[in-house]
């Protein structure tokens, strides 16, 4: 029986060996006790005799049982002593080999850290499976438009399971789940503040903030850092006006934590104070944001009116969020039955219509245990697409290990054959060639995970997009690390595995009998055999990942050379909030009138202006204006956010030289000027898109139409002055916008807020960004200036995705064939100097160069055909779970596959050309003489 | 019991390998045949201790020197008996002329007169 097996079987089957140790030693017993005997003792006393003779039998089992242990060790010692000493013997190959490993193992350790953080990891409060995150949906068949929602302020997302689903009730629906006491032990509310201007300790700044209500804190079973959280008596109407801080921002504002409670701070011009510390891990209930202070529910009320000030009795205005703490001994799919007819029943009473009664929310509870579910659903299939990549990777630097180990074996083949002809069992031998891949492995993993903690941040970096406020972290705890580990072991006996046991299949005879030259055909086959099959392997693969990154990359094109409708170019944008630094109307907008136009007085600043929201990546301000004397549209939901509803028109309000700052043309009339000041005749003006469904066939200047803004407010008439070029606002794809521009000095809605300004500049404008600082806190030192960014850069955020799987997927692509070509290289180098021989002899026989050269690229291009023969259809049959992914261009876009074609044969017969130029110049008689 | 001789000889070490390999050269056997054999052949000079002999036994079969299976002994009993492998067999010719060289060296030094010519 070989060794190896030897001795797996017995760590396996210890107990048998114990027993047939223990028989054995019976039996000499026996044999003495019955020699003896022979010699006319009696029985007794000659058992007694052999017994003494023997000594102490458990002494005896346990020397025994340390000889098996002890050679264990000593064949592993042997096996690693060997395997370091070969790696030493080799140091190229190892570094290349262990740098692959790396490279394979360090890749996917990192992509795997982020599906544990994804998938795995659950919010770091007690209990987290008893959470409950309450939700409602309306099935496929059902239409949002004709829904109880008559207006909302937050998100809907589409799930093949149930179709529309959103965590956002009327606060109304709150007040009546609640009641539901038996259900849950504490049913808590929240919803995003957005971001606050917050001054503590004279410094201010912009920080993003969560209105919870009272019994969030309990509800989830947190204990302060310092301080106290929040009670169900900070929230109500003229509650206490207190703040929690979350940790990381208490631990970024004060050196010590203790000294955070009982801090006064300024929010948004109003006086607060510091009532204690949140935990250190918690983040807040969703994963995707962190939080920097948590406020009151009601403290809302306290930032003085808002368009949806009704938000708190309005049982059509849809905003809240809502968790739960299941009771102990109660289910989930308990909960979902008790709860769904309460709230189905409350929101049939909502319903102001037939086709609001046909189309009511359904109700829909779900685990809470990971919190939100924000981050699974927009990053669980990026990342599960990158750990295929990755995957592929891993698997092509295994079968090019394999390869190389192959080819390194079947170099000592006599060696190996002479250890078999001195009896080593062959598993003896494959076990230390194993040995020997697996230590490789080892190193490789070792360095993997090094490689991995840089590629965790690289990653991050990455996602984020210069998003600072990106809170999706992975990071090497103990299941990350357990897989990465396993991950080693695998690699070192799947790329050990098959070539120890090729290389020690040899006849032992012939090997030893045979030259340099002359080789038996049979088993030079079954050897070339495995080593054609492993590179077959890589070049399929290596197809696959780069018909990806073709795909990826013509998307990152298509989607660079989209229109926008203005200049990208040289514009610095940043924001500044001043009414929550106390600005009110009509100060404050003569305050941005004169920043505005402090700023376009700036040296190098050609032009500035403003507008009261960014155009690409920020949402956009959405609802109904129509020419007069059209209807109202009956579903028209108000609000600001992504995707708003066709239906809606989208609404910027802009400055003075918005258009000529941005680049857009004016097609008819003209654009904003100070003509256009409070209490001037309102005036608008329209795009393209907005006037071919508005107003298809009349002239539009002089027009008047009606815009019907938030539910509070009278409808406002204004009159048409220009029609603008189409412009993205919102999404940088899909149709150009129906957009209506309002004069932001005219203040035609309520409260000017937060404003963008665009700086037309030349050269870099991030050049300006400080001086726009100190301009800003000259007029006031308050106002803190947020979002410093340039239009392009902001265009590129939007397509953050697309951008890093392009990178991505090329930089592997790359890999890939470069493993494969260097592969493909040691492989055809290999076969050349074993056909040296017979290459000499073809060539003393008349042989032309060019035909040895074709002889050899003609292996190169049998392998890459068979490649490309399995890694075609593979390609073609799954790329289409990457088509979500895609812009203009299709899963099977044939130029991706025909480029990815040429580059993979090319990059082939480059490899392989350069052995075949080698064995062109085998000189025929130093070739011959060498046998 | 049986009659003891007179001085009995301490085996040194390393010694028991060899005369076990030796032993196994004649064929397949079990533990208390071996020692029973080194015992006669050495005209009970040579005293094999039971307590060293097995853990000897499992070292050289650990060393693939020796193999091991359950056989019938002569008596029809259920026994452990080994046998030589290849690689003890080159072992044994290797350790043999080892020791023959040495102890011929020893000869020479211990009782340079009675040195054959």
């Amino acid at each position: 029986m070989p060794a190896f097996i030897r001795k797996l079987l017995w760590l396996t089957q210890r107990r048998r060996k114990e027993a047939e140790l223990h028989e054995e030693l019976q039996f000499h017993l026996e044999e003495e006790a019955e020699e003896r005997r022979q010699d006319g003792i009696s029985q007794e006393q000659a058992r007694w005799a052999a017994a003494r003779e023997l000594g102490n039998v458990s002494l005896v089992e346990e020397h025994i049982r340390g000889v098996w242990i002890w050679t264990l060790l000593e064949h592993a010692v042997q096996d690693l002593r060997y395997a370091l000493r070969m790696m030493r013997r080799n140091p190229v190959f190892t570094f290349l080999a262990a740098l692959l490993l790396a490279l394979g193992i360090g890749a996917n350790t990192a992509i795997y850290s982020f599906l544990d953080a994804l998938l795995v990891r659950s919010l770091p409060v007690s209990d987290p499976q008893s959470l409950a995150v309450l939700n409602w949906h309306l099935p496929g068949t059902k239409k949002l438009e004709h829904s109880t929602v008559h207006g909302e302020s937050g998100y809907f997302y589409q799930d093949s399971r149930y179709g529309t689903v959103t965590p956002i009730f009327p606060y109304p629906a709150f007040e009546v789940l609640r009641q539901s006491n038996g259900v849950f032990s504490d049913l808590f509310a929240y919803y995003p503040a957005g971001r606050l201007t917050l001054l503590l300790q004279g410094q201010a700044e912009v920080a993003s903030a969560e209105y919870v209500s009272g019994n969030y804190f309990r509800g989830l079973g947190l204990v302060p850092a310092t301080g106290r959280l929040l009670i169900d008596d900070d929230d109500r109407v003229g509650g206490p006006a207190v703040v929690v801080l979350s940790y990381a921002f208490a631990q970024k504002r004060f050196s010590n934590i203790a000294a955070a409670a009982g801090q006064k701070v300024t929010i948004n011009n109003l006086p607060f104070i510091v009532i204690g510390v949140a935990p250190r891990d918690f983040f807040g209930v969703d994963p995707a944001k962190a939080p920097d202070f948590f406020l009151p529910l009601h403290a809302d009320l306290m930032f003085g009116p808002r368009p949806d000030d009704q938000r708190y009795v309005e049982q059509n205005y849809y905003w809240i969020e809502m968790m739960g703490r299941l009771r102990p001994g109660v289910t989930l799919a308990q909960a979902q039955a008790r709860l769904a007819p309460l709230f189905e029943q409350w929101v049939a009473s909502t319903a102001t219509t037939d086709s609001e009664r046909k189309n009511l929310p359904e109700f829909l509870l779900r685990n809470g245990a990971g919190g939100l579910n924000t981050l699974r659903r927009n990053y669980s299939q990026p990342f599960f697409i990158l750990s295929t990549m990755v995957g592929l990777i891993l698997a092509i630097a295994c079968a090019n290990i394999a390869n190389l180990l192959l080819a390194r074996a079947t170099a000592r083949k006599r060696e190996l054959a002479v250890r078999l002809s001195l009896g080593a069992g062959r598993g003896r031998v494959v076990r230390q060639l194993l040995t020997e891949s697996l230590l490789l492995a080892a190193v490789g993993g070792a360095a993997g995970v090094l490689f991995a903690i840089w590629g965790i941040r690289a990653l991050t970096l990455l996602f984020a997009g210069g998003n600072d406020h990106f809170t999706f972290h992975a990071e090497l705890n103990w299941h990350v690390l357990a897989a990465a580990a396993a991950l080693t072991m695998m690699t070192g006996l799947l790329s050990g595995l098959a070539p120890a046991l090729e290389a020690t299949h040899v006849d032992v005879m012939p090997v030893l009998k045979e030259t340099r030259a002359g080789e038996r055909r049979s088993s030079a086959l079954r050897r070339f055999g495995l080593g054609r099959l492993l590179m077959v392997a890589q070049i399929a693969i290596s197809l696959l990942l780069l018909v990806a990154a073709g795909l990826f990359v013509s998307t990152l094109s298509n989607l660079r050379k989209l229109e926008m409708g203005f200049n990208r170019e040289n514009v610095l944008l940043f924001r500044l909030n001043a009414a929550q630094a106390g600005h009110r109307n009509p100060e404050a907008i003569s305050f941005f009138s004169n920043l505005q136009m402090r700023f376009g007085s700036l040296p190098g600043v050609h032009s500035a202006t403003l507008a009261d929201s960014p155009l690409i990546g920020d949402g956009a301000w959405g609802w109904p204006v129509v020419p007069l004397g059209t209807p109202k549209p009956e579903k028209a939901p108000t609000g600001h956010g992504s995707g708003a509803s066709a239906t809606a028109t989208h609404i910027l309000a802009a400055g003075p030289g918005f258009f000529s700052t941005m680049q857009i043309p004016i097609l008819l009339g003209r654009e904003f000027d100070e003509r256009d000041r409070l209490g001037s005749p309102p005036v608008a003006i329209v795009n393209e898109a907005w006037l071919k469904t508005n107003l298809p066939d009349r002239d539009p200047i002089g027009q008047r139409v009606v815009s019907y803004a938030f539910g509070g407010m009278k409808p406002q008439e204004m009159e048409i002055i220009g029609v603008a070029r189409n412009t993205r606002y919102d999404n940088v794809s899909g149709d150009f916008p129906a957009t209506v521009y309002l004069p932001f000095a005219q203040n035609l809605y309520p409260q000017v807020e937060d404003i963008t300004f665009f700086l037309r500049t030349s050269g870099d404008p991030l050049t300006y960004a400080n001086t726009v600082r100190e301009i800003v806190h000259q007029a006031d030192a308050r106002i803190p200036v947020t979002n410093i960014s340039t239009q392009a850069l902001q265009i590129d955020g939007e397509m953050s995705q697309e951008i890093l799987f392009a990178r991505l997927c090329t930089g592997f692509a790359m890999l890939a064939l470069l493993i494969a070509c260097v592969g493909l290289y040691g492989t055809m180098s290999y076969t050349v100097t074993r056909r040296t021989g017979e290459i000499g002899i073809r060539m003393a026989l008349g042989a032309q160069r060019g035909n040895v050269v074709w002889m050899v690229l003609r292996e190169v291009l049998i392998m890459a055909a068979v490649g490309l023969a399995i890694g075609l259809p593979t390609a073609l049959g799954t790329s289409k779970f990457v088509a979500s992914f895609l812009f203009g261009v299709k899963p099977n876009d044939a130029s991706s596959l025909l480029v990815s074609v040429i580059i993979l044969v090319s990059a082939a017969l480059l490899a392989g050309y350069i052995p075949a130029r080698r064995a062109s110049r085998i000189d025929p008689m130093i070739a011959l003489r060498h046998e | 019991m049986s009659p003891r001789p007179q001085s009995r000889i301490e085996l040194l070490q390393g010694t028991l390998d060899l005369l076990i390999l030796r032993t196994l050269m004649t064929g397949p056997t079990h533990g208390h045949a071996i020692a029973k054999h080194i015992q006669r052949t050495s005209e009970e000079l040579l005293q094999v201790e039971t307590g060293s002999l097995y853990p000897a036994l499992h070292r050289l079969e650990a060393k693939g020197w020796i193999e091991a299976s359950w056989e019938l002994s002569d008596k029809g009993k259920r026994a452990r008996f080994y046998r030589l492998t290849r690689l003890g067999r080159k072992q044994l010719l290797s350790e043999q002329s080892k020791w023959e060289a040495f102890s011929r060296a020893m000869g020479l030094v211990l009782s340079p007169g009675k040195q054959e010519g």
